[in-house]
């Protein structure tokens, strides 16, 4: 009897197996310790970045039960992630899958290690979206969503494929109601390369205050858009009012993409544009004209 | 593909079915019923300590037959209880290893939440062994799965990929984690317990 159910059963418990030597304790916070992922052999280890309570004083418990010191290179909340740098060497790294190549209804195993051992839990993969933002305004490739349970412990630790391959970095701090967010391979790989490059993710900078406005009928119908987003104030030497950019003046495009909401404006400033030029369309006096902002970057 | 998941289907029942003859139901106290697991043939069911709320229970067997039941042994701390019946020839399932069990292998718990008679519920192992964060007792052995136990499931199988008895369903931590007593500590139990009074058909079953 159950020849099925017992290989699926033993295939489960391998792949955990398999995963669990790239998987670490992380011990920053007075409450449970949280889960992490290795990231490099010699030692760069990713983690959630919620789950990191202080700055100092972080351990780490490596799979084969040593414990210890890392040093925090830096941390994106936007994403929430972090990455950590211990003395180590030989760890072994995970193989990442894109969630390009996931279905929805694949099988998906969370991973952790709150305590000495390698703990697991099973779902299914429930959606695999576009690009979205985070409420904290981080850029994430893809909405990458199981129905996998968090349990205590199980945030920074990967979310792993039927065969083992790494699908991200899970998280249950991003979004509110305990749903089940995995920040996705591309993701994770661009903030964790950041934080290496540069100690934290670049973000551009504006120096605006803005709300969003309903355009005047006409305009609206020009641009296809219904609101822009209404500058209610400017920093002085900002990228902003070097760009002659001024309150009142409402932005309805940025760089040519859209901005109908203060998302849409955070979304167009990521990283990759700090220190370039780019064009600016601005609804003044009634008339649409282009202006061009040097983007800034936010510290 | 379709085929590989109807084989998954239909085994998955049949492991249920086969878990569900060894399956009792404790009645004990004013309200509602909790499960049982029949351990030996000759009437020897365990369930919950939690489950016996007084001195006289009464088991009802999956041939519909409800019994008086003695208590053999209690044990609060551990949370289980040994009973007896006065019947011979119970259907048991096979005892499987719960000191090996492997985070992510496949466990079903069967018995009667919120009064749903043989109900099934399927999930991993968690983990296992002591020191599990945020269980009770930190040092002793529990069996963590990702099912949800619901009043009357307490004292039900907890079943292997096999159909092999691991665990005894005993209690949720928070929403979302269930927690079994291993089968190995109720071995021990029995042998603490009952020890020499056992009829030597149960004792070569320890």
């Amino acid at each position: 009897m159950s020849e099925v159910l017992a290989n699926f059963s033993n295939a489960l418990a391998g792949t955990v197996e398999q995963s669990s030597a790239s998987v670490v304790r992380v011990e920053g916070r007075h409450r449970l310790p949280a889960s992490g992922v290795v990231w490099s052999a010699d030692g760069v280890i990713v983690t959630a970045h919620h789950v990191l309570e202080q700055d100092e004083n972080i351990q780490v418990g490596l799979p084969d039960g040593q414990t210890v010191p890392a040093t925090l290179v830096g941390r994106d909340p936007s994403t929430d992630l972090a990455v950590l740098k211990v003395e180590a060497s030989g760890l072994k790294t995970p193989e990442w899958l894109d969630a390009e190549s996931l279905k929805v209804g694949n099988l998906a195993l969370a991973l952790g290690r709150p305590g000495q051992s390698i703990r697991a839990t099973l779902g299914i993969i429930s959606a695999v979206g576009k690009g979205w933002q985070t409420p904290t305004g981080g850029a994430v490739d893809h909405y990458l969503q199981s129905d996998v349970t968090m349990y205590p412990g199980f945030s920074g630790g990967p979310m792993v494929d039927s065969t083992g391959k790494f699908l991200g970095i899970n998280s249950s701090a991003l979004l509110r109601g305990g749903t089940t967010i995995t920040i996705p391979t591309a993701t994770a790989g661009r903030v964790v390369e950041s934080i290496l490059a540069h100690g934290h993710i670049r973000r551009g900078y504006l120096g605006v205050g803005a709300q969003s406005t309903r355009l005047p009928d006409a305009v609206a119908s020009q641009l296809g858009q219904e609101t822009g987003l209404l500058l209610v104030s400017v920093e002085p030497d900002s990228p902003a009012e070097q760009g002659k950019l001024f309150m009142g003046d409402t932005i309805v495009s940025l760089a040519g993409q859209p901005v109908r909401h203060l998302d849409d404006l955070f979304a167009t400033l990521s990283g990759d544009r700090v220190g370039t030029s780019v064009p600016v369309k601005i609804l003044r006096g009634g008339q649409t004209q282009e202006l061009a902002v040097t983007i800034g970057e936010r510290t | 593909m379709t085929t590989l998941l109807e084989e998954l289907n239909q085994e998955m029942g049949d492991v249920v079915e086969n878990a569900r003859r060894s399956l009792v139901h404790v009645l004990s106290g004013r309200r509602g019923s909790g499960a049982g697991t029949i351990w030996h043939r000759d009437g020897l069911i365990i369930t919950n300590a939690h489950v016996v709320r007084d001195q006289s229970p009464r088991v009802s067997l999956p041939n519909g037959d409800t019994l008086p039941a003695k208590i053999l042994a209690h044990d609060a701390k551990l949370d289980v209880a040994a009973l007896s019946v006065d019947a011979t020839d119970l259907p048991t399932v096979e005892l499987g290893d719960s000191q090996n069990l492997q985070p992510g292998q496949w466990v079903t718990a069967l018995g009667h939440p919120w009064g749903v008679s043989g109900a099934a519920t399927g999930g991993v192992v968690i983990g296992s062994g002591a020191g599990l964060p945020d269980v009770p007792e930190q040092d002793r052995e529990w069996i963590a799965v990702s099912l949800h136990l619901r009043p009357g499931h307490s004292g039900g199988p907890l079943v292997d990929a096999q159909g092999r008895l691991i665990g005894i369903n005993t209690m949720m931590i928070g929403l979302e984690v269930g927690l079994a007593v291993p089968v190995h500590l109720v071995k021990e139990f029995l042998r603490r317990e009952l020890g020499s009074n056992l009829q030597q058909s149960v004792t070569t079953l320890l």
